[in-house]
């Protein structure tokens, strides 16, 4: 993919395949950003992505800690909707989605990209299952303390599981940053798209693409992933560790 | 007492959030059936009349297409034309149908010809007819052939916009080396795609001839045979019980069997034919006239365009997309006035493709300076154009992307899985007839 996206585009279409471009085309990456508004889609796919996060932390953390470490009327029925949730595809649930955001009139900010994917379904039931590996006796001792729930859930559940965190935090940023359906059939205008529909505009819809430019677009693309993923990636080798020891 | 009350809430908070969700979620789906109107929340801005255009043109024609709304919102003060991209053609379907409920949808769209019957019969579409008569424009000023899929129960739904159609792409340094000529028949197809075909140690170095995975070669070939995909009455299929179906694939097998034809895997087909041609690893293909510009960008040999083969007759299909008005838009005086500038004005779609290289759809564009300039210099172009006279569009029907994805198992089963072609045509008709009377 790099080495593509610096060939010319007589290199990109030469057989054997090129390898090493003769001299490397810098301009591919100028020409990829120059076709559109790319400054606003990244900027778009930022604000998505993170707010999803965000958010995603933000209802996982108590669902997750309610289903593995309290006992009430319904619970696994609802852990039942939960995963039920987590099997229904996207494709499944979009155009009621888009009706009802189109009806609240949302359409043309990033909300319909966002607000359907605050809870993780995925989310909640693997941080549910690791929370029920946390003994029972540190939360004990945590309420000895006079830890209110709030405090136990946050200052110790949390930062004890951070790995499965981090996984799933970067499960949801590559997911998200990659995604191309729903950011297309939840957009009408070019002003809430993010880089993936961008980079889809480079493709030729008749005729032969030039394959250097969209592979130049699509280093932009997976670039923030390469850096997340370096960030997080000690973090995640430890979840499937401990998850492994189980 | 403050843990229990604590839980409680949790357990109540999780609860309602749940069935807020799941009310929401059947809210919305029984909210969506008023159809049709456009809410535009891009209200005009200094008393400007905003339309919205919808399309599907990525890469170099997305540029082409952004330069023509650009000369058009130039060119006059009152409207603004703010395009979109929408995805490929069968996106920009899907988008359509959600936003024309949703009553989002454009007033203007890019519509893929095929798919043209199919809105006309939700009526959604407006009649260009009257409009077209305010303009003093008339329907004569249209090449025929590609105004197969404007009309629907006497009303005029679309107008061409970016139309291309299938030729006979030639390597001709191969086809002199042995001294051979651009086959215009079946039959001499048959014998030069075989002559060109170089077999070492058991392995195939080059094939004759190849096309893309797709339903447009065998429509044509259909065609070309005195068939017709769909029966007159839209009731069944028109190439099974004249035996052109079978005459078709038993002619393709015949071809792949010797190496004559390399079909190509289903999945990105288009790309692959176009590179072995490119590499000289096929001698001719049957591909869209929409490769010709980047052809002739990237060919080292001798390269030369022309008709796709006769059989009873010359026949070619056309593809590429329309142009359609929206019923539901509020601003259809303005919607056709962008339209009438792409029909008619030379800054127009005339310029557009001029750029892109997709086929000038009215006289005046045919005749134009420019055009006749451009076929002087590329001679190529004109072969897609000259061929338009042989132009019958045979598959036009409301249901014809459901019969599409059965058409494409039939060629599946026989170009990939060897299975006998009447019994798979057979289960074809059958399964046609079935989608065709619901």
């Amino acid at each position: 993919m790099i080495s593509t996206s610096l060939q010319t585009f007589r290199e990109t279409m030469a057989f054997p395949p090129t390898w090493i471009p003769a001299s490397p085309q810098w301009v591919n990456f100028a020409e990829a950003m120059k076709s559109g508004p790319f400054l606003l889609f990244a900027r778009n796919s930022l604000i998505i992505t993170f707010s999803i996060i965000v958010m995603q932390l933000a209802i996982m953390i108590p669902a997750a800690y309610a289903f593995a470490k309290y006992r009430f009327k319904g619970k696994s029925f609802l852990f039942g909707l939960v995963l039920l949730a987590f099997m229904i595809p996207h494709q499944v649930t979009f155009i009621p989605v888009y009706l009802m955001l189109a009806e609240w009139g949302v359409i043309k900010t990033l909300l319909p990209q966002i607000i359907p994917f605050m809870s993780n379904a995925f989310g909640i039931f693997l941080l549910r299952q690791y929370f029920m590996q946390l003994p029972e006796e540190m939360i004990e001792a945590a309420r000895i303390d006079n830890a209110s729930e709030f405090a136990i859930m946050w200052r110790i559940m949390a930062p004890l599981s951070k790995p499965a965190l981090a996984t799933i935090a970067l499960f949801s940023f590559v997911s998200h940053w990659n995604d191309y359906f729903w950011p297309l059939v939840m957009t009408d205008s070019a002003s809430v798209r993010p880089l993936t529909i961008g980079i889809a505009m480079l493709r030729e819809t008749e005729g032969i693409s030039n394959w250097h430019i969209i592979m130049a677009g699509n280093v932009v693309l997976v670039l923030p992933i390469l850096i997340v993923y370096f960030i997080c990636s000690k973090q995640i080798v430890k979840a499937f560790v401990y998850s492994g020891i189980k | 007492m403050s843990r229990k009350s604590k839980r409680f809430l949790t357990a109540a908070a999780l609860l309602i959030g749940l069935s807020a969700g799941l009310l929401a979620g059947c809210s919305g789906n029984g909210s969506g059936e008023e159809a049709g109107g456009t809410s535009d929340a891009d209200q005009p801005k200094e008393g400007k009349t905003t339309i919205q255009f919808w399309h599907s043109l990525g890469g170099k024609n997305g540029e082409y297409m952004d330069a023509l709304i650009q000369r058009f919102n130039e060119s006059q003060d009152g409207i603004t034309v703010v395009g979109t991209f929408q995805g490929g053609y069968d996106e920009t379907v899907t988008k359509l149908q959600q936003a024309i409920s949703a009553g989002t949808a454009p007033d203007v769209s890019m519509v893929e010809r095929a798919y043209v019957q199919l809105f006309a019969d939700s009526e959604v579409l407006e009649d260009l007819k009257p409009y077209l008569e305010s303009s003093g424009m008339s329907e004569d000023l249209f090449t025929e052939g590609l105004m197969g899929h404007s009309y629907f129960n006497d009303q005029l739904v679309s107008l061409p916009l970016n139309r291309s159609t299938p030729i006979l792409h030639v390597n001709k340094t191969l086809l002199d080396e042995k001294g051979l000529s651009i086959p215009k028949t079946w039959e001499e197809m048959k014998t030069v795609a075989n002559a060109l075909v170089v077999k070492e140690n058991g392995e195939f170095k080059r094939y004759g001839l190849s096309m893309p995975y797709d339903t447009w070669y065998p429509i044509a070939m259909i065609s070309q045979a005195d068939g017709r995909f769909f029966n007159d009455e839209g009731t069944s299929i028109g190439f099974y019980d004249n035996g052109a179906g079978e005459k078709v694939f038993r002619y393709l097998k015949d071809l792949q069997a010797t190496g004559a034809l390399y079909y190509p895997p289903a999945q990105d087909s288009g790309n692959i034919v176009n590179q072995m041609f490119l590499e000289g690893r096929v001698a001719m293909m049957f591909q869209s006239t929409g490769v010709i510009g980047s052809l002739l960008g990237s060919v080292d040999f001798d390269y030369e365009t022309a008709f796709l083969p006769q059989d009873v007759k010359f026949a070619t299909p056309t593809g590429g997309a329309n142009v359609v008005m929206l019923e539901g838009s509020k601003n259809k005086e303005a919607a056709w006035e962008f339209i009438r500038f792409m029909m008619e004005d030379p800054n127009g779609a005339q310029q557009f493709i001029l750029d892109s290289g997709y086929l000038p759809f009215t006289t005046k564009m045919v005749e134009s300076e420019p055009m006749q300039a451009l076929w002087e210099k590329e001679p190529n172009r004109k072969v897609a154009y000259d061929q338009l006279q042989y132009a019958v569009d045979t598959n036009k029907h409301v249901a014809w992307p459901e019969v599409m994805h059965e058409f494409f198992s039939a060629i599946e089963a026989i170009m990939y899985d060897n299975e006998d072609i009447p019994a798979t045509l057979d289960t074809f008709k059958k399964e046609a007839e079935r989608i065709l009377a619901e």
